[in-house]
Order: structure tokens, then C-alpha cells, then sequence
């Protein structure tokens, strides 16, 4: 949508709508940022190269659904295998191996450990130095084999299934169970999993947000308060919808997606985000992540950026490799053509290596390599 | 012996001085495992398993200086760089202690993992490497502070650990094999970990290997050697007459990674050297001295000419090795007789000597090496404790001596080792091949839980270890009734460890109280209630949990003969996998989830996950 695009987004630091646009006007009423959010310093990270891997390229399939960045290591969840890709080269894992099952749809890597936690339509696996163990419903306490998401959080392993959540104690091998009988999880549909700064917080599909404290151990629930499930009339009065795709947790903001949108919560302020008037590219989103103060959002259609003043959408085009992206700002919006694009615009996963960034779609894995020169205002075609 | 007791819960010590009657109370032998040389190598610091203590040898007198009491059923010991302290493993008390090696006393103990054995620390003296035999896992322990860095994966039971030669890994030897698929032969494992990165870099998985003991580092650090079984558990144990039964060896692994693991057998075509445990490697590694606890020998290795062995075989001649009795006429120089039980070995840093703990003998064999013959015994420095032996001193020899069975294969322990089980399971009945395959039970606790085996067929446990054990296993003389007498006296006395699932105040966590309730139901969930036997106390009663009552608790398989089965006793049946009689469910879980369809096995179709959850982290307290 490049030229006169008006959007408008209520923030949750201001009660006035925020303009965007080319064709806006700067308003006085512009809030200030809220703390911790950064101002456009001119290092955008605009990605104009993209190298894209599919099955000839020794990528295990061509959806991916999971990426964990491990160092030099990446590790690639897909709907036919794990992929590992170190030094140029693919080594592939199927349940031939030992993964429990072909479609891997989450990945953990312990930091203290280098264990790899691989979560998969039928169990939940340890990858540790060349040795697979599996954990499933009949040979461990997890309690289903469909498992959507698993995180780190000490010596635990949470594990979000289509039956609740399982966290295993690794030193003593005990099993916990979370679901409707001892948490207000109103879905037992779990399906991902945000561990950071003594919270673990859990995207219920249909049910929701939970957040689980460490240190009380006590659960609490954050629902959509308009409880409509094909519109969205309370936005920024608390979580913009039950259908949660998945969360993110850094700096104390709670992200969660939405396949209606997406929400930030800060603690006290809820504030939605939706494609009609925000930079999101759709309010389907299938994946989130926050790295600093920024956030990446992966929807149906394209990749979003967010730091809390600038959007920025990264898309393959049409016909083509070339890529485009796009930057909105409070001030103005620039589109840019770019050498390539990503594989695919259906965004399933992202993770981070330095300044590059490692994007799952349904077509491909794709690496946003970033080089110095991609600045903002360097060598950019305005849309205007 | 490969005993498919039924295993139940005493509570006696493991120390004669613990077992039994006052008489026996005054009663308490050194039982030396593992040693440790001081870097000017005047001092030896042996650990006493049996007295619970250190021993501190000077080795000009050649007598006992000194000994400071640690934890319950010390194991491993390490020395820091420095020599100035030493790090003991305290296997019943979680713990490490930490002796001042100047003043000879324990400054403070670190909590470890369940059940650590072996420990090393690595060359800078600020890590500290602990095997935690039953929690399965390696506990990476910061030497100063004693805070636990980190937990590693280890294989199951990680029993001894060392540091390599330029200090870069340290590698673990996991006592118990990898649980792997139903009736296949074992595959064990050795964990490689990076010291820098403090992480698990390797598994090298060894086929048809297990009892991995000791591991030790060649002192050019090309390879190393870990003392090993290659049992045929999976073939009827009554063809011992034909040999080949349990074999005994060491597996070799290569570095840098790349070249296949090899093993070799210790034994000769006509002569086994059953429970190889202790590996020390002489400086300039030519010799390799290894002891082997079933025979009360220490094998003396030509290292260089085995290396060379190995390196120009190809796979085949690998897979070939791995099985052939007269291979070890090419790399064996010499059998060294030492003390009763013989266990951990260190070579003196100037090559000349190499000190054996000979556990049952309370004594330091020392053996002169000798660059052309290998070397001889030239004296044993003896540790204190009593000479006379007791009729249970007497018993556990005849159980650690493989002399018993015929061209002495094998001994109980070598089926149970650290008076447990191998995790193995066993074709042990004249009844064809692959028939009545059994799961090889604990030993530890089972005085008060006859009837034996898991068909209860043996009222008592001299009918099976007398006749029995001499007919089906040894293809031996039976033992002398004095024998037989001892050695069941020494069955009766195998303590059972503590629980490490059971809080020390005796209080149930909330899943264990929940778990109880289930355990001790007498109705369904919907009220009813639940038909006669299906309730878990109706066969496991207190308190050991288990009855003479045999039951079809549906796991019968079509390799089986018809029959019922009896009630296991189920005191610390979390070390005690894989379960039911064949060793078809690796985990407890599998026991409900997979093997009891029919409701056979207790009522629990109609428990939740959660309540399954909860049974088992009850069971675990038992």
C-alpha cells in the first residue's frame, strides 16, 4: 500500500490515535515513547539480501515451522525433519534417527547444556551430543504426544501440547501437568511457550494468555474482554484475541499474536495492533518474537518488524525474486526494491544470528543478511 | 549369577558393622575402591567404602597415617592440581566432601546428584566433574563455592569419570546400558565432555557392551580404555559348558573423533578374568594395568602393541576382536595375582610402581612394573580392620570371586553389579532359545521377600543359589553347605540404599500424597468398588511391597510359558527399570500406559494422566 496510506494505531501510552503515513501530518499530539521503547536512530534493520534454502539446498522440507539459532549452529524445525546447518553444510534428523516424529514444530536449545529440546507431533525429544531421547504420553509423564511448543526455564522443560501444559524436572525426572483442573486454563489447547524473567507465559489457542509465576507458582489468565471471536471491540482494553498463535516475553512487555491481531501489554496498559491500522502486514499472525525492544511478527503475509515508532515489512514480491520493503514511520512511509526476498510471504519463524535474521515460511528457510551500508536513508527509493 | 530375585527392602547398613547383631557391630572392614597418589608420591589416599573414611598411607612406611571419617559409602576421589585437596564422593549421602589434604579433615561437603560415584577435577582445580550414578547425569560443581554449575545428560548409572591428558574432556563410563529395544543386545555408552565449554561433545556408543567400570586416558591422550562386559544375555546362560557366556574386556576409543570404538577381551580361550573394574595407565604408556575383581588378578596390557592393533584393523577385524578369546595373547603380558576383590589402580608418576585397592582384603597390593616382564607383586600394605573373616565377609568373597563357575566365566556379581542388577535380561531355563526370557532383579533388600524368581519357584534363597545356581548358571560343583551359608548370609545383609525421593521428614509432597490415595484405593474413581486384586496393595503390601500372592497381571508373552507371576517388591523401584519379568516396559509409565490394556495390572483405566503422574512419583517413594 505505498502513498496515501493513513493509519491509525491507539497506543497504550496515549489516548489520542497515532497517524501514520506518508500523507499525514505530524500531529502535535504525538505521545512521547513509552520507557524502554527506542527512537528511530537511523540502523534500521532494512534487509535488502536474502539466501533462501529449500529441499535442493538440503533444507529437510520446505516448511518450516521452527528456527533456533544456537552460535554458529541452525537448527531448522520442519514438516519433514530437523535440519542442522553448520558451515555451509545440511545435516538432516528423521525418525529413522530417533526424532519422535517427522513434523517438528518447536526447538529449545539448553544455553547451560547445548542439549536441544525438539518438540514434534508425536513427543517431545533431548538431541544431546548425537543422542536422541524421547519423551511421549505412554513412556514418560508429558501428557500428549502433540506437542506445540517446548522452552528452557532452569532445570525444566515445559512443554505446551494439545492437552495442556508438561513441565519435566530434569534432575529428579518428575512430571508436572497444568491444564483446566489446576490452572484457569479455559483451553487445553497450548500452543506456545514464552520463558523470561520469572514468568512463564503461554499462549492458549482459544483461551487465551497464562502466566505462570516462578517464584509463587501461581497461574493467572488474560482473555479477550469482549469475548468476540470474529471482531475485536474492546482493542486496547485488554487482550485482542482468545486465539493466540504465540507470545513473547523481553523488557517486561508481553507480546502475544493473535490470528486477529496482535497485543502488547506492559503489565498495566493492554494496546492492539491490527492491520488496518498499523504497519502489521495481517492480523494473522502465526509467530512473535521480541528481541530488545523490538518485536518481529510473522504473518500470512510478510515479515513485520515493530520498535515501538517504526514498522517495517519485509515481502517477496509477486512475480520475481525480488524482494520489498516496507518502512512506516510516524513521519512518512518508504518503500523499497530490494535484490531478493524472502522464500515465501506465509511467515511461520524467526530467530536471531548477530545482525542477520533466520525466517521460516511455508516455501523455504530464508537468512536476511543485513550489511552495513542498509541504513535507513542510504541508498533507498521513497515512495513518494 | 544372574539372580531373578524378588528383591525387597531391609534396612540394614551396608558395613557389617551396620548389618546385624551387636556381635557383628564391632565388626567393620576398610573395603578400599578407589586410590589416589599425592603429587610427590609419598602419600596414598585411599577410599574406605567399608569404614566410611579416607585413608591416608605413607608409602615410605608403607602403614596407614592417618584417616578421616566423610560421608556414607564414599566412592570416587579426585585430587586437586595443587595437592591440596581432595574431593570424596559420598554415594549414600549426596554429597562430596572436601579434605584438607595438610590437615586431614573435611572442610565442608557439596550436595551433588543421586548417588555420585566417580569425580574428577580438571587441570585449573575450579570445576569439579561428578558422576551421579542414580540420577543419571553429570553434576559440574564450582570447587570453591561448591554451587552446582550445571547438570549434564549422562547414560545410565554414570559410574567413573576422567580428565584426558591435556585437560581438554573428561569421559564417563556409564555402569548400566542404554535403554534400548526390547530383546536386543545391550549398547552402552561413554560421554565425552568439552572441559571448556562444559558440555556433553560425544556419545560413543559400544554394541553388545556393559558394566562399564573404570576409564582411563592414555597418557598421550591418542586414546582411551574402559573396562567392560560383553555379556550373551540374550543365549540360554546353561550353554557356559560351551564358553562365551560373559566375556570381559575393554573398549577402546580413539581421539580425535572419527575412527569406530573397538573392544577387546581380556580372557583367554579356557580362562576368563571375569569383572574387569581399575585402569592405570604407566607414564610412558606402554603398560596398561588393569584389575579384574572376579579373579583377583591384575592383567598387565601392552598398550602401545594393542594401539597398534587396533589401528590397522579394518571394521571388520573390529566386529571380529570384539568376541575373539585369543586375541588377548597379542597385547596380554602378564597376569599379576594381588588381593581378593581387586579394584582401583594409580600408577606412581615415576613408573615404577602401580597400587592395587584390593577390597576385600582391606589392602594396597604394589606392584613393581617392570619394562620387559611388566612387573610383579611385590607387597601388600595392609589397611587395618579386622583379619578374621566373618561368615558375611566370607559370603560376599564367594559372591565377587568367579572361581565358582566353570573356567570361572563369571561371578554374581557380574550380573549384579554394586549388588544390583545390569538392566539386562536373561535366557536362563534349559527351555530352548529365546524362551522365558527374564529381567535380572535387585539384590539389595531382599532378605524379607521369598519367595524368589519371578515365578516364585525358589522358596528360599538357599534353594536358589545352591543347586540351582549350580545346575542352571555356574555348570559347576555346587557350593559346600558352609559356602552356601555364608553366601546367603551375605544376600540377607545387601542393605537397600535410602530413597531419594522420600522427603527426610517423612512428609509426601503433594503428587506423592495424591499418588498414595491411588495407591491405596479401594473403590473406582465413579465409586464403585474395585474388584478383588485390583487394588495395588491387594499384591504390593508393605513393606516391601510386594506378597506371595501370584497373579496373570497380563504380561505374559508368546515366548512365555503359562503361568502367573510373582508380586516384585517395589522399595526404590525407580532404580530398578526396565520393569515387568521380561523387561518389556523401560519406564514405569509404560507399565499402565502400554502393558495393561486389560486392566490386569491394577484398575487404572481410569485414571487421568495426571493421576498416573501422581501414582508413580508416589511409587517412587516406596
Amino acid at each position: 500500500m505505498r502513498g496515501a496510506l493513513l493509519l491509525f494505531c491507539f497506543t497504550a501510552w496515549g489516548s489520542l490515535p497515532w497517524v501514520y503515513g506518508a500523507d499525514a501530518v505530524a500531529s502535535p499530539s504525538v505521545p512521547s515513547s513509552p520507557p524502554g521503547v527506542q527512537e528511530p536512530r537511523g540502523n534500521l534493520p532494512i534487509y535488502r539480501h536474502w539466501e533462501n534454502f529449500s529441499v535442493g539446498d538440503g533444507l529437510p522440507d520446505n516448511k518450516v515451522f521452527a528456527i533456533c539459532v544456537e552460535d554458529d549452529r541452525v537448527w531448522v524445525g520442519t514438516e519433514n525433519g530437523l535440519g542442522l546447518y553448520e558451515k555451509g553444510a545440511w545435516r538432516i534428523y528423521r525418525p529413522a534417527d530417533g526424532l519422535a516424529h517427522r513434523v517438528v514444530m518447536s526447538l529449545a536449545v539448553d544455553r547451560k547444556t547445548g542439549d536441544l529440546w525438539v518438540a514434534t507431533l508425536g513427543g517431545l525429544n533431548r538431541f544431546s551430543a548425537g543422542r536422541f531421547d524421547t519423551f511421549t504420553q505412554l513412556n514418560s509423564g508429558l501428557s500428549n504426544d502433540v506437542v506445540y511448543a517446548v522452552a528452557i526455564q532452569d532445570e525444566f522443560v515445559w512443554a505446551a501440547t494439545a492437552a495442556g501444559l508438561s513441565r519435566l524436572n530434569t534432575r529428579t525426572g518428575e512430571w508436572a501437568l497444568f491444564n483446566e483442573r489446576n490452572t484457569p486454563m479455559h483451553e487445553i489447547w497450548c500452543y506456545n511457550l514464552a520463558v523470561n524473567d520469572g514468568k512463564v507465559y503461554v499462549a492458549v489457542w482459544g483461551g487465551g494468555v497464562l502466566e505462570y509465576d516462578v517464584a509463587t507458582g501461581r497461574w493467572k489468565d488474560y482473555r479477550d474482554p469482549d469475548g468476540e471471536m470474529e471482531i475485536v471491540l474492546f482493542r486496547d482494553s485488554g487482550l485482542i484475541h482468545d486465539v493466540v498463535a504465540s507470545v513473547s516475553y523481553e523488557n517486561k512487555i508481553l507480546w502475544a499474536a493473535t490470528y486477529f491481531g496482535v497485543s502488547r501489554y506492559d503489565g498495566r496498559h493492554w494496546q492492539g495492533f491490527l492491520e488496518k491500522d498499523s504497519g502489521l502486514a495481517s492480523n494473522f499472525v502465526n509467530f512473535i518474537k521480541a528481541r530488545g525492544d523490538a518485536v518481529w511478527m510473522c504473518t500470512d503475509k510478510g515479515l513485520n518488524y515493530f520498535d515501538g515508532k517504526t514498522w517495517i515489512t519485509y515481502r517477496r514480491k509477486a512475480e520475481g525474486s525480488e524482494g520489498e520493503v516496507k518502512i512506516l514511520t510516524t513521519a512518512n512511509t518508504t518503500s523499497l526494491t530490494t535484490p531478493s526476498g524472502p522464500a515465501n510471504n506465509y511467515i511461520l519463524a524467526i530467530d536471531f544470528q548477530g545482525d542477520d535474521i533466520w525466517v521460516g515460511t511455508a516455501k523455504g528457510l530464508s537468512r536476511g543478511i543485513r550489511t552495513r551500508e542498509e541504513k535507513l536513508g542510504e541508498d533507498t527509493r521513497r515512495s513518494r | 549369577m544372574a539372580l531373578t530375585l524378588l528383591a525387597a527392602a531391609v534396612t540394614c547398613g551396608f558395613t557389617q558393622a551396620r548389618s546385624t547383631g551387636s556381635r557383628l557391630q564391632a565388626v567393620v572392614y576398610q573395603s578400599p575402591t578407589e586410590l589416589v597418589l599425592s603429587p610427590d608420591g609419598a602419600r596414598l589416599y585411599v577410599v574406605c567404602e567399608g569404614s566410611h573414611s579416607l585413608a591416608v598411607v605413607d608409602l615410605n612406611r608403607r602403614t596407614v597415617i592417618g584417616r578421616v571419617p566423610v560421608g556414607e559409602r564414599p566412592k570416587g576421589i579426585a585430587l586437586s592440581p595443587d595437592g591440596q585437596t581432595l574431593y570424596v564422593t559420598n554415594h549414600w549421602s549426596d554429597t562430596v566432601s572436601v579434605v584438607n589434604a595438610r590437615e586431614l579433615r573435611v572442610t565442608k561437603n557439596f550436595p551433588t546428584g543421586f548417588g555420585p560415584a566417580g569425580v574428577t577435577i580438571d587441570r585449573t582445580g575450579s570445576t569439579l566433574y561428578v558422576a551421579n550414578s542414580i540420577s543419571n547425569d553429570i553434576s559440574v560443581i564450582d570447587a570453591k563455592t561448591g554451587s552446582e554449575i550445571k547438570r549434564l545428560a549422562a547414560g545410565r548409572s554414570p559410574h567413573h569419570l576422567s580428565l584426558s591428558p591435556n585437560g581438554e574432556t573428561v569421559s564417563v563410563a556409564n555402569l548400566l546400558p542404554n535403554a534400548g529395544p526390547f530383546r536386543t543386545p545391550p549398547v552402552s555408552e561413554l560421554t565425552v565432555i568439552d572441559t571448556k565449554t562444559q558440555r556433553v561433545i560425544r556419545r560413543e556408543f559400544l554394541p553388545g557392551a556393559a558394566t562399564l567400570r573404570t576409564v582411563a586416558y592414555s597418557p598421550e591422550g591418542g586414546f582411551l580404555l574402559v573396562a567392560l562386559l560383553r555379556p550373551k544375555n540374550l543365549n540360554p546362560m546353561v550353554q557356559v559348558a560351551q564358553g562365551w557366556v560373559i566375556t570381559h574386556g575393554l573398549g577402546m576409543v580413539r581421539f580425535p573423533a572419527g575412527a569406530p570404538p573397538a573392544q577387546v577381551l581380556l580372557d583367554e580361550i579356557d580362562r576368563y578374568f571375569a569383572n574387569p573394574y581399575g585402569i592405570a595407565f604407566t607414564p610412558d604408556g606402554r603398560y596398561a594395568y588393569v584389575s579384574s575383581s572376579g579373579a583377583d588378578v591384575v592383567t598387565v596390557v601392552d598398550a602401545r602393541a594393542l594401539a597398534a592393533l587396533i589401528a590397522t584393523a579394518s571394521r571388520a577385524d573390529l566386529k571380529n576382536y570384539a568376541n575373539l578369546l585369543s586375541l588377548s595373547a597379542r597385547f596380554v603380558r602378564k597376569r599379576i595375582p594381588v588381593g581378593r576383590d581387586p579394584r582401583g589402580l594409580a600408577a606412581s608418576a615415576d613408573g615404577r610402581f602401580v597400587y592395587v585397592a584390593n577390597r576385600l582384603s582391606d589392602s594396597i597390593s604394589i606392584i613393581s612394573v617392570d619394562s620387559n616382564s611388566g612387573g610383579q607383586s611385590i607387597g601388600e600394605i595392609y589397611l587395618g580392620g579386622p583379619k578374621r573373616l566373618t561368615a558375611l565377609r566370607r559370603g560376599e568373597i564367594l559372591f565377587q570371586n568367579a572361581s565358582a563357575s566353570f573356567q570361572r566365566q563369571f561371578s554374581c556379581s557380574t550380573c549384579h553389579p554394586e549388588d544390583h542388577l545390569d538392566g539386562l535380561a536373561y535366557d536362563l531355563e534349559p527351555d530352548g532359545l529365546g524362551r522365558n526370557i527374564v529381567e535380572n532383579r535387585t539384590l539389595r533388600g531382599i532378605a524379607e521377600t521369598a519367595p524368589y524368581k519371578w515365578r516364585g519357584t525358589n522358596p528360599d534363597l538357599e534353594t536358589q543359589c545352591g543347586p540351582r545356581v549350580s545346575k542352571f548358571l555356574f555348570r559347576s560343583e555346587a557350593y559346600r553347605p558352609d559356602q552356601l551359608r555364608d553366601l546367603v548370609t551375605f544376600l540377607k545383609a545387601i542393605p537397600l540404599p535410602p530413597n531419594r525421593y522420600r522427603r527426610r521428614d517423612g512428609k509426601l509432597t503433594p503428587a506423592q500424597q495424591r499418588g498414595k490415595m491411588i495407591f491405596e484405593r479401594i473403590t473406582k474413581k465413579d465409586g464403585s468398588p474395585l474388584p478383588k486384586m485390583s487394588s495395588c496393595l491387594s499384591c504390593h503390601t508393605p513393606p516391601h511391597y510386594t506378597s506371595s500372592i501370584q497373579a496373570d497381571v497380563g504380561t505374559i508373552n508368546p515366548y512365555d510359558s503359562p503361568g502367573f507371576f510373582e508380586a516384585p517388591q517395589l522399595n526404590n523401584v525407580y532404580e530398578a527399570g526396565p520393569y515387568l519379568h521380561d523387561g518389556s516396559a523401560k519406564t514405569l509409565e509404560e507399565i499402565w500406559t502400554i502393558f495393561n490394556p486389560n486392566d490386569k495390572h491394577g484398575f487404572t483405566s481410569d485414571l487421568t494422566k495426571d493421576q498416573l503422574n501422581d501414582l508413580i512419583e508416589y511409587l517412587k517413594t516406596l
